[in-house]
């Protein structure tokens, strides 16, 4: 009687269930609609463009070209040397600011908050002719390096590698301070201070503590900014001056001046399958090492 | 099933299909000073005068937007503004309808800028530009000189962009304006022209992209030599920059204004590129900018005042020495030519 009274239930449950997740999809379909016209069918757009010649024969023509192309590789190449660049600079400068924020006050760390977002919310055509000003010649710092007699030349500072590096570091900075700074908001000061009392060293416990349960946050803040950096124009193409060519640089190059849409679409094509390639083995990388210290 | 293609065309055709047909003719410009220019001097009168409803759009890149209208089937605009080399390859993917001479008049036009499917209205120089901090009003009179690191010492800034470059380069080794092509178009002619620019490469700080940042770039004096466009040069020196520039041995380019295949109202289009393409109209558009009418009618009778003439590429007073870029042979050879320059830019 009872088991019968609890497989009508555990029916009616199922019944429930499905009519709830039924109406949570419903929800959802607006936005399932949006992605879909909006990024998936131009998606298959792309496959399509890369796959045609101008007369729109199908043929792997435009992937060949790209392959065999030395340019190709180059422009990879500058793309992981930016994208590595990047990420270097970002944990060097992010984790001791995250740990900063982590480490105050809740009051001082939403202040201090606040000025790592503001650039978050600026326009990034803004900041990256904000750095033109500050690193050109006749800039900011160069005023400052001749003018207190450091360097008697101006420094190259933009319009090559470093200037693009600089804005880059710029944008991306706040994105990985987030969850950086909230993995490491979440740990618990007893186990930091049960560390210290022990006789752990600053430096020992930032090592041993707060880097490994922070690693969470390090890794998929590393992930974001490595990917995410992968596909950036408009820095390289400002501060670049012409000499930095990554990927994206080369397929608008593919794309306006050789007029060649089929050759950009097999970029844009190589450059997702490398996003999706790299995005993959990092967050593998990722889970894997921290399972590792779980086992142990 | 509908193929994909379709499907993308019947999205694009239901976001576009609104606007189309509540006016008779859409013209698709640059937009920016250009733009208005065109409007005021050109297309609102001679809409105005023709009896036509003529709706501006802005397009910054022509070209795409025009490719982009044509392969899905849904053309919107009757006129585009595109430079003459787009034109001749945009003719050459079969992108335009062929101009009815007998309503636009090819005779008004310099012989070697006639065109079957882009109509020239203006024309602008690619010229040397200098800092005058650096080098005073005594700049480099022509591209030999530019080259000539020992005589004008400093930093240049050149077009990213193969364009205008090549002819530059053979100009620097005293190639004679009307050979400049021919040269090109002999075996090795690119390649000796990329091999004078790689000669040159170290000297350049700046490989530019834009008009806007070329100007930036004279302004600052980021470079002291700037290759750059007359119009840009003029604009520098107008809002006080220490800037000069000469139209000696200048690279003209011109603008036109075709008519996409399956325009909507083609005889329309026809008649309004005639009638905005007077000589009184387009000596009109030099009160905006400065950028020389093709309508050699137009710089006869005053029509164009005495201190506007000098600011024009294409005045008979300026245009000494020049190359006329010959947009024929950048639409045959420009994929080869701009190859070899990124391959120059990538050592």
């Amino acid at each position: 009687m009872t088991a019968m009274t609890a497989t009508v239930n555990a029916a009616g449950l199922r019944r429930d269930a499905a009519t709830e997740r039924r109406f949570f999809l419903s929800l959802a379909l607006p936005s399932l609609v949006i992605v879909g016209i909006g990024a998936i069918l131009p998606l298959f757009w792309i496959l399509q463009q890369s796959l045609a010649t101008a007369r729109g024969d199908i043929t792997l023509v435009n992937y060949t070209a790209l392959l065999t192309n030395g340019l190709t590789w180059r422009s990879l190449l500058v793309t992981l040397e930016l994208s590595g660049g990047t990420l270097l600079c970002c944990l060097v400068l992010g984790i001791p600011l995250a740990f900063l924020l982590a480490s105050t006050s809740p009051r001082t760390a939403s202040r201090l908050m606040v000025l790592v977002l503001l650039p978050l919310w600026t326009s990034i055509l803004v900041r990256t002719y904000g750095w033109l000003v500050i690193l050109r010649r006749d800039g900011l710092i160069n005023d400052l390096l001749v003018g207190s007699g450091l360097v008697s030349e101006p420094v190259p500072l933009v319009y090559n590698f470093t200037g693009t590096l600089i804005g880059m570091v710029h944008y991306m900075l706040p994105i990985f301070v987030l969850p950086t700074y909230a993995a490491m908001r979440d740990i618990d000061g007893n186990v930091i201070r049960a560390a210290a009392s022990m006789g752990a060293s600053l430096w020992h416990c930032f090592r041993t503590v707060i880097l490994p349960l922070a690693f969470g946050g390090i890794a998929s803040g590393s992930v974001i900014v490595f990917v995410y950096t992968l596909g950036f124009f408009i820095t390289p193409a400002i501060l670049g001056g012409g000499r930095i060519s990554p990927i994206a640089i080369r397929i608008d190059r593919t794309l306006s001046t050789l007029q060649d849409w089929g050759g950009a679409a097999a970029f844009g094509v190589f450059l997702l399958l490398i996003v999706a390639v790299l995005g993959v083995t990092a967050l593998g990388a990722a889970r894997l090492i921290r399972s590792k210290p779980a086992a142990d | 099933m509908p193929k994909l293609s379709q499907i993308s065309t019947l999205i694009l055709a239901l976001s576009a299909a609104v606007p189309a047909w509540a006016q008779s003719v859409t013209i698709t410009t640059a937009g920016g000073d250009y733009g208005t220019g065109m409007k005021e001097a050109m297309w609102a009168p001679a809409g105005k005068a023709l009896g036509l409803d003529v709706r501006g759009e802005t397009q910054s890149d022509g070209m795409a937007a025009l490719r982009m209208q044509v392969s899905s089937g849904n053309v919107t605009t009757d006129i585009i503004h595109l430079g003459s080399g787009e034109g001749a390859q945009a003719a050459d993917l079969g992108l335009l309808e062929p101009l009815d001479d007998t309503v636009v008049d090819q005779k008004a036009l310099p012989s070697g800028a006639v065109s079957k499917f882009c109509y020239p209205f203006s024309s602008y120089g690619t010229v040397i530009a200098w800092n005058t901090k650096t080098y005073g009003q005594n700049g480099p009179k022509d591209w030999a000189e530019f080259w000539d690191v020992k005589k004008f010492p400093g930093r240049r800034a050149l077009r990213n962009n193969a364009q205008d470059l090549l002819e530059a380069a053979l100009l620097s080794q005293g190639v004679p304006p009307e050979k400049v092509y021919t040269t090109l178009s002999e075996p090795g002619g690119i390649k000796r022209a990329i091999d004078r620019l790689a000669e040159l490469k170290p000297h350049v700080a700046v490989w530019w992209t834009s008009g806007a940042q070329s100007a930036q770039i004279l302004k600052d004096g980021e470079a002291d030599l700037v290759e750059t466009w007359n119009g840009r040069a003029q604009s520098v020196k107008d809002d006080g920059g220490a800037a000069a520039y000469t139209f000696h041995s200048s690279i003209i380019g011109t603008d036109c204004l075709a008519v996409p295949k399956g325009a909507p109202h083609k005889a329309d289009a026809m008649k309004l590129i005639a009638a905005m393409t007077s000589p009184e109209r387009e000596a009109k558009l030099t009160d905006y900018i400065a950028y020389g009418p093709m309508n050699q009618a137009a710089y006869a009778g005053g029509k164009v005042p005495a201190d506007k003439m000098a600011l024009l590429a294409t005045a008979p007073d300026n245009a000494v020495g020049v190359v006329y870029a010959d947009a024929a042979w950048w639409a045959k050879h420009a994929d080869e030519a701009q190859a070899a320059f990124d391959a120059m830019m990538n050592q």
